[in-house]
């Protein structure tokens, strides 16, 4: 039994980290494609000569990016009702993601008998704030009319899921360890160590449900919202406005692109030639009348 | 009458009633006739100021209903044929299924594939973006108008009939749907139901599109099925690329308006100037929408007065596509959309001009300097601006003599979609009707977060059946509401008010909703473009440029 929830819960880590470079790879293969971004303000082009010349720097970019995923600022200001719950999980599950870190850092580099009674109310404090969001979206998403619609019933089970996962873990901390970082410190320090086989091969019930939990999130994770929001939010509806330059990288791409032949079938389309011939050619032009 | 309005009595019908009869996802497959939803007046968001007892939209005769496809909301905007048999009806199933296959194939749609299949993937259905979308809340919140609706129906189609084990899939999450022709017909109208403002890809918190999403159905149906409305394709695109102008204006015919701007700045300045055309090595380039030129004269007019006051080196081209600044393709074909774009480049570059300057069209902006610029490639891609920092540089830094207090009367300004949002030009405008207009006064909400006229995406000049009714009473109705509540305070038709529109088809849509609603005579409300405050402020001019009779 051990062993199983030993490979599914390393399994788990190599297929997170082989989905989420696939889906690296697949946004960054990505053809280029026309630009389409939308502007929170005032942009480049009320500048005379504006249309060659760049938005936003990189910093100015990161400071944005920081705001928006630490406050979740878009959803304060387009739906408050539903940012509140959203903010508390969210805020819940940054602190407890850090909390994992340093636990894991702390079980190997400090004395684990003078652990602070801070560590514990920082854990308890993160998964009560991800509890009460994650049970308060639950609940808008059953009782809000407009939150029901079109959402998956896959995700009542995910969040329902995500309610165990931290009920799970408040019982292995507070039952299974005692509420003792100490204990807690040690154990955890023999997982990352593996100088303690015994208790890797055949764990109590509580740890290992909570590290199987913990893999079907790591599953999860490469199809989450977090990696589309990244690269879609981020990188191309805000801030694609790179001008394509004489001589470029994005000139030698489009150029690229526009030798690739045109498939679509419609009349008015001479389907098979590449995009650079199609685009210059005018005659032929059969209306598309109905169809 | 009183004074003042405050009058937006007419209440919606309660919410409650309207969950009951809440039309889901798979109900775009019905095979009845019936529409999915009936359009009434009762339902729609009441408007200030007038006793709003709206007429009901005109309904299809029952020959048209016989003939086209009007069963998604009683509406035809594409004046779509019913297939004669069932084979007919397979093989359109088969060629819209054969289109999506390309929209989701990288090499086959690389011009919009990454943020389509974002777009597709990251919603959350958090429904944030619907009091986003104009036409949702106008409606009285009508599902099929909820901004995610469409989506969502591509969702599930992809879903089902592209992904392995789909059917059995969609089933168990009981998202099924049925691919027949019921669906795309509807699917196709639905496509045109959006003006593809973009406001609801503003609001999401995740960045998904519904408004590209819209744009991506458009195009499957043009360039897979060759469906798309007259108006845009054959009488637009189409006819631009035979004719140089969307309008149907020849070289020839072009010429002969310009000897008419020439009479027209006489009459309104008492001096005769030649309007430069086809001027080798001018600085600027400068393309109309060609409606102005058969509409709204006076916006080309008060162009070249204030360029030639300015001692501009610009010039007007008459070579064909040289005096047309639209680009239909913008909206549902990127084929058509690079032809056009490539033809007006080429203009400019046998002109041998400095750069190309667009006149006031949103769309024409959006499409020549953003979205064009990566079709553009070594000489092609040439410089391109919008009109306004150049205005602005103007009347800002006093190159020419103005007195604000010829324009003492109210004014607003409508905040072009394709300018402001998806361009991020929203000052240097500010700026102008500030130092020119003592009474300007913002519409609320305004800037990034305006609403559409209603006329986008080629709204404005499709008037097929009772297509523009729908227009008129559903897509502008926000619009119409924000203009009379700017002006609510100063309604009585004694005071003298101006919608500023600086963009061809927000002037269309917003000419018929003043007229159609009968407040732009009633309330004397006018409407007009940016340059003609401009001009209506030189000192240098004797008569009032623009005029309120």
């Amino acid at each position: 039994m051990g062993g199983v929830i030993l490979f599914i819960f390393y399994g788990s880590i190599l297929f997170c980290v082989i989905a989420s470079i696939i889906k690296i790879v697949k946004y960054t293969t990505a053809p280029l494609h026309l630009r389409w971004e939308l502007y929170r303000g005032s942009s480049v082009y009320e500048l005379p000569d504006g249309w060659n010349k760049a938005n936003l720097t990189f910093w100015q970019k990161l400071k944005t990016v920081i705001l928006d995923v630490s406050f979740l600022r878009e959803y304060y200001h387009r739906n408050k009702k539903f940012w509140t719950f959203l903010y508390l999980f969210h805020v819940g599950l940054y602190l407890l993601i850090f909390w994992h870190a340093w636990i894991f850092i702390r079980a190997i580099t400090g004395n684990m008998e003078s652990a602070s009674i801070l560590g514990l109310v920082w854990g308890h404090g993160a998964t009560v704030l991800a509890f009460m969001g994650g049970a308060g979206i639950l609940i808008q998403r059953i009782i809000n009319e407009d939150l029901k619609v079109y959402y998956p019933s896959i995700h009542y089970v995910k969040w329902i899921f995500m309610l165990v996962t931290v009920l799970g873990a408040f019982y292995a901390v507070d039952v299974h360890f005692n509420a003792q970082m100490p204990t807690l410190l040690k154990y955890v320090r023999g997982q990352v160590t593996f100088q303690d086989l015994e208790h890797k091969l055949h764990p109590a019930l509580a740890p290992a449900s909570h590290v199987l939990f913990a893999s079907v999130w790591l599953i999860y994770f490469p199809f989450s919202h977090i990696m589309q929001l990244f690269f879609r939010y981020y990188h191309h509806l805000r801030w694609d406005d790179v001008p394509n330059a004489r001589g470029s990288g994005i000139e030698r791409r489009v150029k690229e692109l526009l030798d690739l032949p045109i498939t679509w079938s419609a009349p008015h389309i001479q389907s098979g030639k590449k995009w650079k011939e199609v685009a210059t050619e005018v005659k032929d032009l059969t209306g598309v009348q109905g169809r | 009458m009183e004074r003042g309005c405050d009058r937006s009595k007419r209440s919606y019908r309660s919410t409650r009633s309207l969950r009951k009869e809440r039309t889901k996802i798979h109900d775009i497959s019905r095979k009845k006739e019936e529409g999915l939803l009936n359009i009434l007046p009762q339902d729609w968001m009441p408007l200030p100021c007038l006793d709003d007892h709206p007429s009901p939209i005109k309904p299809l005769t029952e020959e048209q209903k016989e003939r086209v496809e009007s069963s998604l909301d009683g509406i035809s905007a594409l004046g779509l044929p019913k297939p004669k048999n069932k084979e007919e009806e397979k093989k359109l199933v088969e060629s819209f299924l054969r289109g999506l296959k390309k929209l989701l194939s990288q090499n086959d749609n690389w011009t919009f594939w990454q943020p389509l299949i974002h777009s597709l993937e990251s919603c959350v259905k958090c429904q944030t973006c619907n009091d986003a979308c104009p036409i949702y809340v106008s409606s009285g919140k009508q599902e099929i108008y909820r901004p995610t609706y469409r989506g969502e129906v591509l969702r599930r189609i992809i879903n089902k009939y592209l992904k392995k084990g789909g059917r059995t899939l969609s089933k168990l999450k009981g998202e099924d749907i049925e691919l027949n022709w019921a669906t795309i017909a509807r699917l196709a109208e639905l496509a045109y139901r959006c003006t593809l403002c973009r406001r609801c890809a503003q609001w999401c918190p995740l960045g998904s599109d519904n408004g590209l999403i819209t744009r991506e159905i458009r195009k499957l149906f043009s360039q897979e099925m060759g469906i798309a409305p007259k108006e845009v394709h054959d009488a637009g695109t189409v006819q631009h690329l035979k004719v140089g102008a969307s309008t149907g204006i020849s070289p020839q015919a072009f010429e002969n308006m310009i000897e008419f701007m020439e009479d027209e700045i006489e009459e309104k300045t008492g001096k005769r100037i030649k309007v430069p055309v086809d001027r080798e090595e001018a600085d600027i380039l400068l393309i109309h929408n060609s409606g102005e030129f058969m509409s709204w004269i006076e916006n080309p007019v008060a162009f070249a007065i204030l360029f030639e006051a300015a001692g501009l080196r610009w010039t007007l081209s008459s070579e064909i596509y040289g005096y047309e600044a639209t680009n239909y393709g913008t909206w549902y074909d990127d084929i058509q959309f690079a032809r056009i774009a490539l033809k007006q480049i080429e203009v400019a570059k046998k002109l041998k001009v400095k750069k190309i300057v667009m006149g006031e069209c949103g769309h024409a902006h959006k499409g020549l300097i953003i979205i064009a610029d990566r079709i553009l490639v070594d000489d092609m891609n040439f410089p391109r601006e919008s009109f306004l920092p150049l205005l602005a540089e103007l009347v800002c830094n006093d190159k020419i003599k103005l007195d604000p207090a010829r324009n003492n009367f109210f004014v607003t300004l409508h905040d072009p979609c394709n300018m402001v949002r998806l361009m991020g030009i929203v000052e240097p405008q500010r700026q102008i009707l500030k130092k020119i207009c003592p009474q300007f006064r913002e519409m609320e909400p305004h800037g990034v977060e305006n609403y559409c006229c209603g006329g986008g995406s080629g709204f404005a000049i499709m008037s097929n059946m009772n297509f523009p009714d729908w227009r008129v009473h559903l897509s502008g109705r926000m619009k119409l509401k924000q203009i009379l509540n700017v002006f609510q305070d100063v309604i009585e038709p004694e005071n003298k008010k101006y919608v500023c529109a600086p963009c061809s088809n927000c002037k269309g849509q917003i000419r018929d909703l003043l007229s159609d609603y009968n407040v732009g005579e009633k309330y004397k409300i006018r409407y007009g473009g940016l340059v003609e405050l401009v001009v209506n402020a030189m000192v240098d001019i004797e008569k009032p440029f623009i005029e309120w009779e």
